[in-house]
């Protein structure tokens, strides 16, 4: 069974977030990574601290993410849940105006 | 182009306040989601797989430059610098903030526009042929009666819950370019047998995993009684339409499942009831709207220009781009333009900011300030005169939208697919960007003629894949990203769904299946007269299957 992470999308600015939790404490990051997976016991406390966080109106539309172990920390197993931790697959249209802006995909949105 | 009344302005102005309320009240944690959802949504934005996506209409595809120039603004500040045209002619932001959305909302509002009725089921945009007014096979320009169904349709508080959306498409040509048989309700201006011009009314079209073709339910409707039995139609179908089911809920399947002749019935006994109530077009309402989309002062020009002509003969390249991107235009001295957004080096129907700057800018100068939007995913510069073809051509030339591939091979509509929606099943702009690279040689594309790809992420069937002459649809099998090809559809004059020609392709095996089916056609043709769709219609499946299945 591939342990699960939690997902959701940040009320404010809508964008993708993962649940990391640390000595009790939570906070979401864009980066899957470096995200919490667990199972059983722990997929349980996610579970908590995730409708917290809705309860809370920092995050929308919670669910859980299977992954496996990659290279540098967790990775989805569907190409779905990849692209949505990645970013789109295809260059964003861009102007040569806007090269100043740098933007690292998504994640500097 | 029609211009807001001082009540339209208050009644966009009220509205924006409201849902700037509603979003200060959700980030406050006073309204939950369940309860803001439903809001959001009837402003036009979704969550979609990496962020918020706003859907911002663009009535019957018309823009003027100022329009064009706060989509622009709106690309630059709020989102990342640029906006995708829809086959449903409008503009969808893919990375807004809930937070600026109300601020979004109030430039566009400065210029007639919103995002309203463009989710949800209710009537959604109306979409239109994108060369109304201009076009030589015209009957009758349709917007005036697209502009009286967005009047008649915005706030209309009995279909404000319909079963399920409700797209309508209207055209005045012969030739049909708003795809009108693949609509809940295409109107479709005809003379009628009494000389004055009227409506077919087409009724239950449409895509998704049931698609169809919408079926003749009128043979002629007197102008005057459009926004009656437009009135009958929805209403039977709110009443009658399947609530139970989503997948059963369009009017398509309603229309399906009573039966064409009984559903007339119920039309026609419902409009009995209606048809001399306020709805009733008099000829002075017609005219009115009508006055809002005169025929500009065109100039009394020669149909020809020596600097045109003298550039067609001596430089291919611009021989190329007039052979493919302009069309003739009603008015002597003047022609219709298409910017292809289908270059090699964007997403088909992605334009950044400054393109859009400088598209305004081109139709201030070259096309009397307006521009229009095309279902299939490209923009239109509707009366540029004759003698502004080469510089405007080198100008679009550098923006990088003047690729000659206006109904050819690599002018593809594609979905957003899993690159940004997240009800997709299969990824589309990589395939389409995948066959635009493999087959970017002009002379190859200009043999093959008339053609149509069209790519969709799902059976949802936003790219519509059906009603392209080679579809594609792409699904997820066992979680790999594989393309089911179908062939054989049309969504002009003679609509056809198109079938599914065997097992799908891999990522890496559509494009060589792609060029397998060409290359099939290009055998088999009667002579290079011979499009692809009249080919196969001719040769069926077989020889494709054949190649393509061995
Ligand atoms: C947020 C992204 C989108 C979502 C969630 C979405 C959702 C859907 C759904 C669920 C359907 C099927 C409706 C049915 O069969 O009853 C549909 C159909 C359709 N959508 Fe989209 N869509 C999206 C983006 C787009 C885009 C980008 C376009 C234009 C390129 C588009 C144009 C259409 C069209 C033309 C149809 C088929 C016509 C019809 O039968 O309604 N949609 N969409
Ligand atoms: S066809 Fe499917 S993948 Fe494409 S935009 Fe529509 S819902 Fe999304």
């Amino acid at each position: 069974m591939a342990l699960q992470v939690y997902t959701a999308s940040l009320l404010k600015e809508g964008l993708v977030a993962y649940l990391c939790l640390e000595d009790g404490a939570s906070s979401w990051t864009s980066d899957i990574r470096g995200a919490t997976a667990g199972d059983g016991d722990l997929l349980e406390t996610l579970k908590i601290a995730a409708e917290k966080a809705e309860r809370d109106n920092l995050i929308i539309a919670p669910y859980v993410v299977d992954v496996l172990e990659a290279e540098n920390g967790w990775k989805a197993t569907t190409k779905r849940e990849q692209i949505r931790a990645d970013g789109p697959t295809i260059a964003l249209p861009r102007d040569a105006s806007a090269a100043s802006t740098t933007d690292e995909g998504r994640k500097a949105a | 182009m029609y211009q807001y009344s001082e009540q339209d302005h208050q009644l966009l102005l009220e509205r924006v306040e409201q849902f700037r309320g509603q979003v200060q009240r959700r980030l406050k944690g006073q309204l939950s989601e369940d309860e803001f959802k439903h809001q959001r949504l009837r402003n036009g934005l979704y969550l979609q797989l990496h962020a918020y996506m706003l859907r911002v209409a663009i009535p019957y595809g018309l823009l003027s430059a100022e329009q064009m120039r706060t989509l622009a603004h709106i690309a630059r500040k709020y989102d990342k610098g640029y906006g995708h045209f829809s086959t449903r002619q409008n503009i969808q932001y893919n990375w807004p903030k809930l937070e600026d959305v109300p601020n979004i909302l109030d430039d566009l509002a400065a210029v007639e526009m919103h995002a309203i009725q463009t989710s949800g089921n209710c009537i959604r945009n109306t979409t239109s042929d994108p060369l109304a007014g201009v076009a030589r096979d015209e009957v009758e320009d349709p917007r005036p009666y697209c502009e009286l169904i967005r009047q008649w349709s915005t706030f209309h508080p009995e279909f404000n819950f319909l079963p399920r959306k409700f797209k309508i498409a209207v055209t005045g040509a012969v030739g049909d370019r708003a795809a009108v048989a693949v609509h809940d309700i295409g109107l479709k201006l005809i003379q009628g047998p009494d000389g004055e011009n009227g409506f077919e009314v087409y009724v239950g079209g449409g895509l998704g995993r049931t698609p169809m073709i919408g079926k003749l339910i009128r043979k002629y409707l007197p102008k005057e009684d459009m926004l009656t039995y437009l009135e009958a139609i929805l209403r039977v179908y709110n009443q009658l339409g399947r609530r139970d089911n989503l997948y059963k809920a369009r009017i398509k399947i309603l229309v399906h499942e009573t039966g064409e002749e009984k559903f007339r019935k119920l039309i026609e006994a419902e409009w009995q009831q209606i048809k001399a109530t306020g709805l009733y077009l008099r000829e002075q309402d017609i005219e009115r709207i009508k006055g809002f989309f005169k025929d500009p002062d065109y100039q009394e020009l020669p149909d020809t220009d020596a600097d045109f002509e003298n550039l067609l003969l001596s430089d291919p390249e611009f021989g190329r781009w007039a052979d493919k991107n302009i069309d003739q235009h009603k008015q002597s001295g003047y022609r219709i333009v298409y910017l292809s957004l289908k270059s090699v080096n964007q997403p088909p129907g992605d334009v950044t900011a400054d393109q859009m700057d400088a598209i305004a800018d081109l139709a201030d100068k070259y096309s009397l300030g307006q521009i229009r939007t095309t279902h299939r995913q490209n923009l239109v510069l509707s009366d540029v005169q004759l003698k502004d073809l080469v510089p405007l051509w080198q100008e679009l030339k550098a923006l990088d939208l003047a690729t000659p591939n206006y109904n050819h091979l690599t002018d593809i509509i594609s979905c957003p697919g899993l690159d940004f929606c997240a009800l997709a099943t299969a990824r589309s702009i990589p395939i389409s960007q995948a066959i635009t690279e493999r087959f970017d040689n002009y002379d190859f594309i200009n043999d093959l003629g008339d053609l149509s790809i069209n790519i969709s992420g799902c059976i949802n069937a936003c790219g519509h894949h059906h009603v392209a002459n080679i579809g594609i649809l792409g699904v997820n099998k066992k979680g790999e990203e594989v393309y089911q090809l179908t062939l054989g559809g049309s969504a002009r004059e003679d609509a056809s769904i198109g079938k599914i020609i065997g097992p799908a392709f891999g990522a890496d095996q559509i494009v060589d299946a792609i060029g397998d089916v060409l290359g099939v056609y290009l055998e088999n043709r009667e002579d290079p007269e011979e499009t692809f769709l009249t080919a196969y219609r001719r040769l069926g499946q077989a020889p494709f299957k054949e190649k393509l299945y061995g």
